[in-house]
């Protein structure tokens, strides 16, 4: 597999007047192209700050960033970015926000007409188009939110916990539906969640990150097929997957 | 019409509320013997208002324009330097720790200073009226443009787009919810700036009325030229209210109003 990313020797130390936090690091990873890379770590262990440093939106203390071998150092344009507070604006419907990624891109909104229709399509959003972000759910927030973060279809895409102020069910199903979506073009993701079973379900690799001062304790590739639906969830090996990450965190004292 | 009908029928109680405090004015009035120039009833004010209305009008018009002006203006300097002080950090740690020094002082208590300097005419008013607004707007200015969320800005710095294309789609539009409070806020000042402007020293207006009244033992002209103030001072937040409405259809707080 081709190497999209290469992170090496990377550390992170917040410095807040004499108060210094280290964050993470130094530590290194390969990220390969269509690869579903999960961050899996408990709460603080500095997992977002590595993807914004990944994304070039935040600043390391040392160590490097490299994006098909060149040096990242701004913030990266060709990916596609979507947090936990989603960056759906209220004065924009689900349509409009979708289109602000196109605007503020000058990608032509013309060009775009029926891929927009289609990604809303993709996410049972189709006959919400017109309303306005207040007008939805959380689970459906989520939805829209992903369409803007896709819609430029952009090489990478960083998910910085998605899912997590969805309850569990709206959860469930929104995961499903993401992966239906990534198993179409197979994106590069990066995933930061401290959803075990969720990493599990979701990624092609999990790296797992101690607490802070986060530092990589393993990577384990999860082998098992795409989709990966509730049938599969019950299954022996997913179960053994999830065991043997509870038992790393538990050897921690996070869980 | 239909809309109307159902505004009246919603708003029967404080109607209701209206004519009971106007009834129970004009009635212990009479209950308890209160001299007429102390305190008029009501009915007086109307009819003496009634006759003396050419004046109240022109003098509406005259406190009208001080209000305004000053007012617009005010909108246009303190949106100017709250955007300039948000992006600028040589400008947040000299003007804004200034600005915000000074809104500590009554600002009505410069109005005799401007009297003095510029004269009876409109200009000492128009620029008092600037001070009392000013201040709100461009402290609520620079909190809505400092207060965009840090998803928002990470968002669009993933975008590439240039500072201007962000300010246009992203920073002006969060920012105004909380620039229209100060512009509420500057609205309801506005009308007291004029007012007190024309106690300190004019020959016109609906302040100088007041003023001139008073001292003639005339209350119930007094309360003629108050109720014309309040006229004013409700056209303008509603001026400011519609504004909103126009400008941001889809914020919350309008969402909660049209429900209703």
């Amino acid at each position: 597999m081709a190497k999209l990313i290469q992170v090496t020797n990377l550390k992170k130390i917040f410095e807040n007047g004499s108060e210094t936090v280290h964050a993470f690091g130094p530590l290194s990873v390969d990220i390969n192209i269509g690869e579903f890379v999960t961050i899996l770590g408990p709460s603080g262990c500095g997992k977002s700050t590595l993807m914004l440093i990944i994304a070039g939106l935040l600043e390391s203390t040392s160590g490097k960033v490299e994006f098909e071998n060149k040096l990242v150092e701004g913030p990266k344009t060709d990916i596609g970015i979507m947090f936990q507070n989603n960056t759906l604006v209220p004065w924009r419907t689900v349509k409009g926000n979708i289109e602000l990624q196109l605007e503020l891109r000058k990608l032509s909104l013309e060009d775009y007409e029926d891929k927009v229709n289609d990604i809303l399509k993709s996410v049972n959003l189709e006959d919400f188009a017109h309303r306005y972000p207040n007008e939805l759910s959380g689970g459906m927030q989520q939805r829209a939110a992903f369409c803007q973060a896709m819609i430029h279809e952009p090489k990478i895409i960083l998910l910085d916990e998605p899912l997590g102020k969805l309850d569990a069910m709206t959860r469930e199903k929104i995961r499903a539906d993401f992966q239906k979506l990534w198993m179409i073009k197979k994106p590069t993701v990066i995933f930061v969640t401290h959803s075990i079973e969720e990493a599990v379900q979701l990624s092609s690799r999990i790296i797992l990150i101690t607490p802070r001062p986060g530092k990589i304790d393993r990577e384990m590739k999860i082998d098992l097929p795409y989709p990966r639906d509730l049938k599969l969830k019950r299954s022996a090996k997913f179960m053994e997957y999830v065991n043997s990450i509870e038992e790393v965190f538990h050897e921690y004292g996070v869980i | 019409m239909k809309k109307f009908i159902k505004w009246i029928l919603s708003g029967w109680m404080v109607i209701l509320f209206f004519i009971g405090f106007f009834l129970f004015w004009e009635y212990s009035i009479i209950f308890f013997d209160v001299p007429k120039y102390i305190l008029p009833p009501p009915s007086q004010i109307f009819v003496k208002g009634s006759a003396d209305l050419d004046k109240l009008i022109y003098y509406t018009g005259i406190t009208a324009l001080e209000t305004v002006l000053g007012f617009t203006i005010a909108i246009v300097l303190g949106l100017g330097f709250g955007i300039a002080i948000s992006f600028s950090s040589i400008l947040r740690r000299t003007l804004y720790p200034f600005f915000v020094s000074i809104e500590m002082t009554p600002k009505i208590a410069f109005a005799p200073l401007f009297i003095s300097w510029f004269g009876f005419g409109l200009l000492p008013k128009v620029i008092i009226v600037v001070l009392v607004c000013f201040f709100p707007i461009v402290l609520n200015a620079i909190l809505a443009f400092n207060s965009l969320s840090n998803e928002l800005t990470l968002f669009y710095q993933s975008t590439g787009a240039s500072r201007i294309k962000t300010f246009f789609k992203i920073r002006l539009p969060a920012a105004l919810p909380q620039c229209f409070v100060g512009f509420k806020y500057a609205g309801i000042n506005a009308t007291v700036g004029a007012t007190i402007a024309e106690f300190i020293g004019s020959d016109k207006g609906l302040g100088f009325y007041i003023s001139i009244v008073t001292g003639n033992m005339r209350p119930d002209l007094a309360f003629a030229g108050i109720f014309f103030l309040t006229c004013l001072g409700l056209s303008v937040f509603a001026f400011v209210t519609i504004m909103e409405k126009i400008l941001m259809p889809w914020h919350i707080s309008m969402k909660r109003l049209n429900k209703q």
